[in-house]
This record gives C-alpha cells, sequence and structure tokens, in this order.
C-alpha cells in the first residue's frame, strides 16, 4: 500500500513540474497565438544554470531564484530581437523560428557544459527523508509538491486578480481591442513571453535535483508539455494543472508496473484521449 | 493550359535538371558515399515537401516513417529473407502504414494541434523502439544490416557492393520517385492538395473531402520516407535509433524549408547543402548544427522561398535580361 502512496506523491510531484512547464507553453499560446517550440530549450537552460548556480556558490536557493529570472530575461531579449519579426508572418513560421532557436540553445548548452550529463544535489536542509509512522518519503519532493503548489495559486492570482492578469486574459480573447484601447500590446506580449519561459526554466531548476540534467532532454520535455495540452486543452490553466497532474501519476504509477514502458504509456493516453475527445478533455470546439 | 501541360510531361526541364544533378553529383563531390546520402535524404525531403509545401501540413512525423521504414527493411532481410526489393516494398508498406496510423489521429485536430500531435506520436514511436530493443537492438541500433544484391527475374544485375553501383541503384530509385512525385502534384489530386493548403474551408465547401486527401498526402508521404529510411540502412548497413528520433524529423524538415518548398528541386537542393555541410563540418566543430538553427531563422525571416526561391529569381532576372532589349523595344513601340 505504502508503495503506491508513494507512487503517488511522485507523480504528483512529476505532475507538477509538468504543469509549470505546460502553463507557460499555454499561457504564451493564449496571447501570442503562437506555440513556442523552444520550450524545452529554456527548460534545459534553466536546469544547467541550477548547475552551474549550485557548483559554483553551493546555495540551491540562490539558484531557484536567479535561474529562471535569467531565462525569463533571455526569453525576453528572443522576442524584441527575433520573435517579434515573425508576427505578422504565417503560423509554420513561428514555429520554424522557435524551432531554430531551440537548435541554437540545445548546441550552445552542449558546447558550454559538455555532451555528458551532470547530477545536482538536493540542498541541504532538504537532504534524507521525511517520516510519518513507517511511512517514508523524500523532503525535497515533498517540497517540490508544496513549492509548485504556491506557484500555481501565485500564478493564478497574477492572472486572475491583477491588471495585468486581466490584460493577458483580455490579450487571449482579442489583442487588436486591447491594443486599441491604449495598451502597449508589444510590451504585454514580450513580458508574457518571458513569464511562460521562465515557468520553463523554474521547472527546470525544480527537476534538476530529482533527475539530474541531460543536454538532450529538451525534446523530451517538449513532447511531455504538448501530450498534457493536448490532453487538458490548449489555453487553459486548469487544463493545463488536470493533464499535468494525469500524465504525472499514469508515467510513475506505470513505472511500478512496466518501467521500461512508462513513457510509452503516456503518449499511449494521449492517443486514447485524441480517439474519444478530439478536443482534450476540457477542451472547447 | 497549355504550359501545365508541358510541365507535366516526363522530360520537362525540372526532370532534366534533376537528371542532371544526379549525374553531375558523384563526379564533383569527393565520394560515392555522401553523393548516395545526398539522395537518401532528398527523397525523405521530397515526402516533407508533399506535405508542407503541397498540401500545408507541418509534420515532424517524418523520423517514423524513415525510421520505420529502415527498421522493417532490415528486420525482413534478417529474419524473412527479403531480398533488395522486397525489403523496400515492405520498407515502403510499412511508411505508408505508419503514416496512416499517424495521419488518422493527427487529422484530427487542425493547425497547431495537428503539429502537436505529430511531435508527439514522434516520441510515442522512439519510446516504442527503445523499448522493443530485442528487435531494433535499442540504443546500440540494428546491426549488421545487409545490401542485398540487384535482381531482376532471378538475374542478377549488380551486387551493389561498391558505392559506385550502390549510387546508381539509389538513383535510378530517386528518379521514379521524383517523377512520380511530379505526376501527383500535376495530377488533379496534386491541385485539389494545393487548395486544401490555400484555403481549406473553401475546398471543403466546394465539395472536397479534404480529410481523405490529406490522409492520402499522408500515406504517400509516408511510403517515400519509408523507402529514403530502408536506403539508408543499406548505405550504411546499420540502422540507428537516431533515425527514428525528433531531430530526424527536425533535419528532415530543415532540409526541405532551407531548400524551398512548394519546389522539388529544392528538396534535392536542400538535402544537397545541408548533408555536405554536416560532411564538411561534423567532424572540424561537433556543435555544427547551430549553423543550421541560426539558417533556419534567416531563411524564415529573410527568404522565405528557400535556396530554390533565390535560384529561382535568379533565373528569372537572367531572363529579364536576355530579353529586356527585345521587350524595350516592344514598350517603346507601344508608346509611339
Amino acid at each position: 500500500m505504502s508503495l503506491y502512496l508513494f507512487q503517488a506523491l511522485n507523480g504528483i510531484g512529476l505532475g507538477m513540474i509538468y504543469f509549470l512547464i505546460s502553463v507557460g507553453l499555454t499561457i504564451i499560446f493564449g496571447l501570442l497565438n503562437f506555440v513556442n517550440f523552444a520550450h524545452g530549450a529554456y527548460y534545459l537552460l534553466g536546469s544547467y544554470l541550477c548547475f552551474t548556480l549550485v557548483s559554483l556558490t553551493g546555495n540551491f536557493w540562490l539558484a531557484l531564484v536567479v535561474a529562471p529570472v535569467a531565462v525569463a530575461m533571455l526569453a525576453w531579449v528572443t522576442e524584441k530581437t527575433l520573435i517579434r519579426r515573425a508576427y505578422h508572418l504565417p503560423h509554420t513560421f513561428h514555429i520554424l523560428i522557435t524551432l531554430g532557436i531551440a537548435l541554437i540553445i540545445q548546441e550552445l548548452s552542449i558546447a558550454v557544459w559538455g555532451p555528458i550529463g551532470k547530477t545536482v544535489a538536493v540542498p541541504e536542509a532538504l537532504s534524507g527523508v521525511f517520516r510519518m509512522g513507517d511511512f517514508f518519503y523524500p523532503k525535497y519532493r515533498l517540497f517540490v509538491i508544496l513549492f509548485t503548489a504556491v506557484i500555481a495559486v501565485g500564478l493564478w492570482l497574477l492572472l486572475e486578480r491583477t491588471r495585468f492578469g486581466a490584460l493577458v486574459r483580455a490579450g487571449s480573447e482579442d489583442a487588436e481591442t486591447v491594443s486599441l484601447l491604449g495598451t502597449h500590446i508589444h510590451k504585454l506580449f514580450a513580458l508574457t513571453f518571458a513569464l511562460g519561459v521562465g515557468l520553463a526554466g523554474l521547472a527546470g531548476v525544480l527537476a534538476a535535483p530529482i533527475r539530474g540534467v541531460h543536454p538532450f532532454i529538451g525534446p523530451e520535455v517538449l513532447g511531455l508539455a504538448f501530450v498534457v495540452v493536448v490532453i487538458g486543452g490548449m489555453g487553459s490553466f486548469s487544463g493545463a494543472l488536470v493533464g499535468g497532474l494525469l500524465v504525472g501519476l499514469v508515467q510513475s504509477m506505470m513505472t511500478t508496473i512496466w518501467p521500461q514502458g512508462a513513457s510509452l504509456m503516456i503518449y499511449g493516453a494521449m492517443a486514447v484521449v485524441i480517439l474519444l475527445r478530439p478536443y482534450g478533455l476540457f477542451g472547447r470546439a | 493550359m497549355n504550359r501545365s501541360k508541358k510541365q507535366a510531361s516526363i522530360f520537362s526541364g525540372v526532370t532534366l535538371a534533376a537528371l542532371a544533378a544526379v549525374v553531375l553529383m558523384p563526379l564533383l563531390l569527393p565520394s560515392a558515399t555522401l553523393a548516395t546520402e545526398i539522395l537518401i535524404f532528398a527523397l525523405a525531403a521530397l515526402g516533407c515537401n508533399l506535405l508542407l509545401g503541397y498540401t500545408g501540413l507541418l509534420s515532424f512525423g517524418q523520423a517514423i516513417f524513415f525510421g520505420g521504414g529502415a527498421y522493417v527493411a532490415s528486420l525482413t532481410m534478417i529474419h524473412l529473407g527479403f531480398g533488395l526489393l522486397g525489403a523496400l516494398f515492405a520498407a515502403m508498406i510499412a511508411g505508408a502504414a505508419l503514416a496512416a496510423l499517424v495521419g488518422l489521429l493527427a487529422i484530427r485536430r487542425t493547425g497547431i494541434y495537428f503539429v502537436m500531435l505529430t511531435l508527439a506520436f514522434t516520441q510515442m514511436a522512439y519510446f516504442l523502439a527503445y523499448t522493443l530493443s530485442d528487435w531494433t537492438g535499442g540504443d546500440n541500433g540494428l546491426l549488421d544490416v545487409p545490401r542485398p544484391p540487384l535482381t531482376l527475374f532471378g538475374f542478377e544485375i549488380s551486387d551493389l557492393t561498391s558505392s559506385y553501383a550502390f549510387y546508381t541503384f539509389v538513383a535510378v530509385m530517386f528518379m521514379l520517385i521524383f517523377v512520380f512525385a511530379r505526376r501527383v502534384i500535376h495530377s488533379p489530386f496534386g491541385t485539389t492538395l494545393v487548395a486544401i493548403r490555400e484555403n481549406e474551408g473553401r475546398a471543403s465547401a466546394v465539395g472536397f473531402s479534404t480529410n481523405h486527401f490529406k490522409l492520402l498526402a499522408f500515406v504517400i508521404s509516408g511510403g517515400i520516407t519509408g523507402i529514403a529510411g530502408a536506403l539508408y540502412a543499406m548505405l550504411l548497413n546499420f540502422a540507428p535509433l537516431s533515425n527514428i528520433e525528433l531531430l530526424m524529423s527536425e533535419n528532415i524538415l530543415i532540409m526541405t524549408i532551407i531548400g524551398g518548398t512548394g519546389s522539388l528541386l529544392g528538396s534535392l537542393l536542400g538535402a544537397g547543402s545541408i548533408v555536405m555541410l554536416g560532411d564538411l563540418l561534423s567532424s572540424v566543430w561537433p556543435r555544427w548544427m547551430i549553423i543550421l538553427g541560426i539558417a533556419l531563422i534567416a531563411v524564415v525571416l529573410f527568404m522565405p522561398s528557400g535556396l530554390w526561391g533565390g535560384v529561382e529569381s535568379l533565373i528569372k532576372r537572367w531572363k529579364e535580361r536576355r530579353s529586356g532589349g527585345s521587350e524595350k523595344a516592344a514598350k517603346e513601340a507601344e508608346a509611339k
């Protein structure tokens, strides 16, 4: 029984990390109306920055703050210099530009950090296990669940209760009108892109002590985020949350039953959802 | 009308240009193996171009058909003793069947969801190939893939062991598929695909069941890509797991786009330039793919019709200059 509880908690932690990745993808898609194919690469960059900051300063908490902000700032710059030029082009071209960015980030990361994966130590304060009766659970993983839950609530408040969130939501419905009403829409686009990508960077930092850093993780992360948004429906906060948790739980439960096929099953689950509900569990036609 | 008929004929300028390139490549390039690799990826890009350039479908699933074709050809040769043409036929069927399967699911969604689904299915295929390591060799790849001799009606035509003999065989396959692809594009089926690319809603309103057309385009693309994968396995005597990776899909897409979508010669040009670039740089600078990323962004922003588009505008300018004198005279006469 406790094995299943253990795996369920693992699944929730993993699912919350998937949620962070996918919700960033979703926010960007909602407002800017394109899918960021470099999302996995920015996640990778978050992980690597975490590795470097932890090995330089030994302080994970510093990495937890600095790395996502640095990734977000880089995203802000790429939006200003490259992506902005493609807004007037067809959909395909947005994908190709971000695909080019992803290739460049991945290859530069290998050039800087080498082709072999790295490990990041769990921060001192969170090493060891949490015990309750005869149930043990790693403290760091528990922290990930709690921390991402806080982030999720904060993000929800940001989107639902602030002026910035209202503008993002209004812009998702009709960017032109928002622009006509006097909002500097390009500023909003750049900020939203930075926010979405920063969430991917944060997910990369949080996952680094659990899964290590591997230079070719980008495409896998991108694929997983796509599964989440295909299942949950694109452009929906709750869809990303439920989809992320579902994928995380399926993956971690399958690890106990059929370890080699765990990744495979996620994509199988996606195919089933597509067959039964082509617009996702929460999607609208 | 007359013009389009002329273009569709087998011995058109485009086909002759492709033929000239195929004949010249082994003479100009340092090795026949490199030339063979170029033609194999040109085939894969051709398959991708049918989808992206003519139907407007951006598919990240091409690695499934490429890798699937490579595995099926290798396995049928190793375990069932298939000959050269038999294995290629099996790879074509496998590529087409996989494309039908992916297409049936992915076409249920349009636009960006379609693109995301094809990417997710490539990841799925990758993990499937990784999991079935008893058959595919997993991470190590499938080793000792044979390259059977070419036999027709029981007569051995060539043993294909020399790299030039194999190049010749691949070149013949390439030209056959190139002519076939041209026929497809210039058929009513092909023009309907272009109509779907331009405006799917209108094509469907006119009465075409666009999903059937898209699915058939997928199947043709998958068949061609499957053959390319099989030829690649025979060239290397090896079917690596990287055949079915997302990166393979991206490479095929980048070749297609940098070469120029919507023109078959562009696929040859794109595959040629990127395979040669990789051959030149990969040993000197293992991170040469950065250049691909930059080139992709540059093409999208500054040269959306790709390399072939650039060549075409040069040809046009040259023709204009040649006929410039007479046109000028005609205009002057008109003014009078």
